[in-house]
């Protein structure tokens, strides 16, 4: 036999699965996921994929439940002092996965990581702006720790299970540069080894205190082994979980949906997500500077039709900025589809022969903006989608000071604590930052500025409430719809289910 | 090659590394979008937060001394710190250098051993049907995209006939301790034959589809130079000697028909090693690639300066091994 042909052959025998099959435990739950983290430190992030990873290793002082409750983790309850003073109790027994018991200065030394300045080896916290106006964190008795606000901010609680606490003695140990790639947290799971753009293999804590008692079941997690399998090509992760070789995919495109519901042993799994969308139209240009133009545009978008026909329904349609699970949504006039009465509002407000102009939007949203752009050319309103990238179209339509060039920008803001002051402000409040329609209503800035610091939990639901009557009379934004999540899932998973929030929390999955 | 030569090649390196900083650099500066209101996104942030993170990430500065803070730093090996990352860029970058090396590198294997005998057959019997099938065959090669090829790959031997994973590196039960970052000599260092088959298994679909556009390409070429060497008049006379055909074809004619093609393929190995991100994407494959993609997206500045620099070297160096090759094929040439 000449050496080529044994070359080949010996090949062929390594790589037969049946001789050498791939080594893989019984236990190993793998998710197909779309990004590495890029950290694991808790504090020195700002990317929703990477806090999913990091908050099966770390638990925070609050989380959340699957119905996007707030409830203590850490934290064995909370209480509220005064408008600005939060005193937190301290769960007792609750361990590092080095052994080490976590205590109150732990906690203070997470906070105060976060919230002051240059505190991590003189870089701030990209994440400070997310613990809002705290003035101090101290520790008050040995299992309490009290954060003091520079003023009312009522979303604390909303907005503290954004942050893990980690471990002082730790972080002094490796520093800030070894806790990017190392971690000492407490939650229910623990980093066996980070396979850089890879995946990230995480164990069982058995040391595990069990998790908020909120949530059941509380106790050690269920499965051997969770690995965030890294496939950042949607096609990719689908085949995979076809495939068997992995368990969950996250972002299962709305066109994969029959395919995963089809195959035997896989199923599609839903929830409501957190991201409104909505067709910014630049109320400092020409044309939409009309209210009538504007009611035209939302009169001449089908959106149901798109939400069935696109979106494989799955989305909800929105009249206002808020998601419908969000605090202090409620029922909405609806501008309703109606082509006839779109065309009329165009000739009174002075535009007979209709209006060109152009749409911006992203990539991953051409088709739907094509749509889109269809339906308000009927109308009169001739829209050219023009797609652009992410970085470039958000520098066009941040607000900035100078006013904005382009017509209309097909986008959307994501509202992770369900909390209005974390979309309503940024996009409606005059000259914040992602008030990309440039609408200025100092009626609306008033009531939000109000809203943003009311206690009396009714009191701000009303306040709410009538700023998204104000925004739905003024119409600066067509409103399209929220989009729900969607997960391919093995069907020998147990246990879990989607979380509002875009996380995906391990603790509770079992594999049959 | 004299050691005069070798570091006439090395000097040479400085004014082409200066340039590509100069133009990354201008390119990035000019390119739309801010790294702190990406890196923000849509949380919300006071101006003084603003204002401390772009201080922290050093773009408080006119652009012209950032250029010269990156140009000093860079002379000392340091790159800075990766925005999104919390370490170092050459950690980072270190980090996903492996994969793409051993990925580019198989598939060039794959390349070579497949394009130079289809190549040979083709010239060798010339218009025969074996001959068109390898014309429509390279043709197709070159024009299939990548992204749609890998993924029929994968509907294929990982779907259908599960006897291929769909992405990764090495299977999660294996262990192999990190000594060079490549895979199959890891796993051979460890003496497990086992891991090192399962790593096979995984370069096997991304390899093929990387090397792809290669095999079309090196396959065109060497059909092309050898019939060219063919006609030459040494080959007439050593058939008309009566030496074997394969003496004749091998011996004589080969040789010299594969100088361009591996001059071809040493170049090419540049586009393989920085035009490899949509294969790295489709495979989830944790090379370099895909992280400079998503660092230029995020506009992460150090990162994609030092990556760029890095790929400007690389080619640089494989340009210059071409030239070596060539004058070891080809002794009648010298450097």
């Amino acid at each position: 036999m000449n050496a080529l042909p044994r070359l080949l052959l010996a090949t062929a025998l390594a790589t037969c699965p049946g001789i050498f099959p791939a080594a893989v435990l019984a236990e190993d739950l793998i998710i197909g996921f779309t990004l590495d983290a890029d950290t694991l430190d808790p504090a020195n992030h700002r990317k929703r994929e990477t806090e999913t990873i990091i908050r099966n290793i770390y638990d925070g002082l609050l989380t959340r439940d699957a119905n996007m409750l707030v409830v203590p983790e850490i934290a064995e309850s909370m209480t509220q002092v005064s408008a600005t003073e939060y005193d937190f109790k301290i769960r007792s027994g609750i361990k590092f996965h080095d052994g080490t018991m976590l205590t109150a200065e732990d906690v203070k030394f997470t906070l105060d990581r976060i919230t002051v300045e240059g505190a991590m080896g003189g870089q701030t916290s990209p994440r400070q702006g997310l613990m809002g106006p705290v003035a101090s964190v101290e520790v008050t008795a040995a299992d309490t720790v009290r954060i003091t606000l520079k003023e009312p901010w009522p979303i604390l609680p909303a907005m503290l299970p954004n942050q893990q606490i980690v471990s002082k003695a730790y972080v002094e140990k490796v520093g800030n540069e070894g806790l990017a790639t190392m971690e000492n947290g407490t939650g229910p799971f623990k980093l066996v080894e980070w396979r850089k753009g890879d995946a990230v293999i995480l164990e069982r804590f058995d040391d595990y205190y069990g998790g908020a008692t909120d949530i059941a079941p509380v106790g050690k997690a269920c499965v051997d082994r969770v690995i965030f399998k890294i496939i950042p090509e949607s096609a990719s992760r689908v085949a995979a979980l076809l495939a068997g070789e992995v368990q969950i995919i996250n972002e299962l495109p709305a066109f994969s949906m029959a395919q995963v519901a089809a195959n035997d042993g896989t199923q599609v799994m839903t929830v409501n997500g957190t991201r409104s969308f909505f067709i910014a139209m630049n109320m400092e240009g020409e044309a939409f500077d009309d209210i009538k133009v504007r009611q035209a545009a939302a009169m001449s978008i089908d959106k149901d039709l798109i939400i069935d026909k696109i979106l494989a329904g799955t989305a909800s349609p929105i009249d206002g900025i808020l998601s419908p699970d969000a605090f202090g949504a409620s029922e909405l006039p609806k501008a309703g589809y109606d082509l006839e009465k779109a065309k009329a509002l165009l000739v009174e407000a002075g535009f007979p022969d209709g209006i060109d102009v152009t749409m911006d939007t992203e990539g991953a949203f051409k088709d739907t903006a094509e749509a889109v752009a269809s339906m308000l050319t009927k109308a009169g309103i001739r829209t050219t989608v023009v797609v652009g990238e992410g970085a470039q179209l958000s520098d066009k339509w941040r607000t900035k000071g100078a006013p904005k060039s382009g017509d209309m920008y097909f986008t959307s803001w994501g509202n992770g604590s369900l909390d209005p002051f974390d979309i309503f402000t940024p996009t409606h409040r005059t000259n914040d930052r992602g008030n990309s329609a440039g609408y200025a209503n100092p009626a609306l800035d008033a009531l939000l500025d109000a809203a943003a610091v009311e206690l009396d939990v009714e009191k701000r639901r009303a306040m709410y409430r009538e700023a998204e009557l104000m925004i739905n009379a003024d119409q600066p934004y067509v409103y399209l719809w929220v989009p729900q999540d969607i997960y391919g899932v093995s069907k020998r998973v147990t246990g879990w289910q989607p979380s509002a929030d875009s996380r995906i929390n391990l603790h509770d999955a079992c594999l049959n | 090659m004299s050691f005069g030569k070798l570091l006439e090649r090395i000097i040479q390196l400085i004014p082409v590394l200066l340039g590509v900083s100069l133009i990354v650099f201008v390119m990035l500066a000019l390119t739309p979008g801010d790294p702190v209101q990406i890196m923000v996104g849509e949380q919300s942030i006071t101006p003084e937060q603003e204002a401390e993170l772009r201080r922290d990430l050093g773009l408080d500065k006119p652009m012209v001394e950032r250029f010269f803070i990156f140009l000093g730093n860079a002379a000392q090996f340091d790159f800075g710190q990766s925005y999104y990352h919390g370490r170092p860029v050459s950690a980072v970058i270190a980090e996903r250098l492996p994969a793409t090396i051993e990925l580019s590198l198989v598939a060039l294997i794959v390349a070579l051993v497949t394009a130079i005998p289809l190549g040979v057959l083709a010239a060798i019997r010339k218009n025969s049907v074996l001959d068109r099938l390898a014309t429509v065959g390279s043709l197709l090669g070159v024009s299939l995209p990548g992204f749609w090829f890998g993924i029929l790959l994968i509907m294929l031997f990982s779907v259908h006939l599960q006897i291929l994973p769909v992405s990764g590196r090495i299977g999660y039960a294996s262990e192999v301790p990190t000594v060079s970052g490549f895979l199959l000599i890891d796993t051979l260092l460890a003496g497990d034959v086992r891991a090192f088959g399962e790593a096979l298994r995984y370069l096997i679909l991304p390899a093929i589809t990387l090397g792809l556009p290669m095999t079309a390409i090196l396959m065109r070429v060497t059909r092309t130079s050898m019939l060219e060497v063919m006609r030459q008049d040494y080959i007439t006379f050593a058939e008309a000697k009566g030496l074997p055909r394969r003496r004749v074809l091998f011996r004589h004619a080969l040789k010299n028909a594969l100088i361009p093609t591996v001059s071809v393929a040493a170049i090419e190995m540049g586009s393989l090693l920085g035009g490899n991100m949509i294969v790295e994407t489709v495979f989830g494959w944790p090379g370099l690639g895909r992280l400079v993609v998503e660092s230029i997206f995020l506009r992460n500045y150090p990162l994609v300066q030092a990556a760029v620099l890095l790929y400007a070297v690389t080619y640089v160096l494989l340009n210059f091994i071409a030239d070596i090759l060539y004058t070891v094929l080809n002794p009648r040439v010298k450097l």
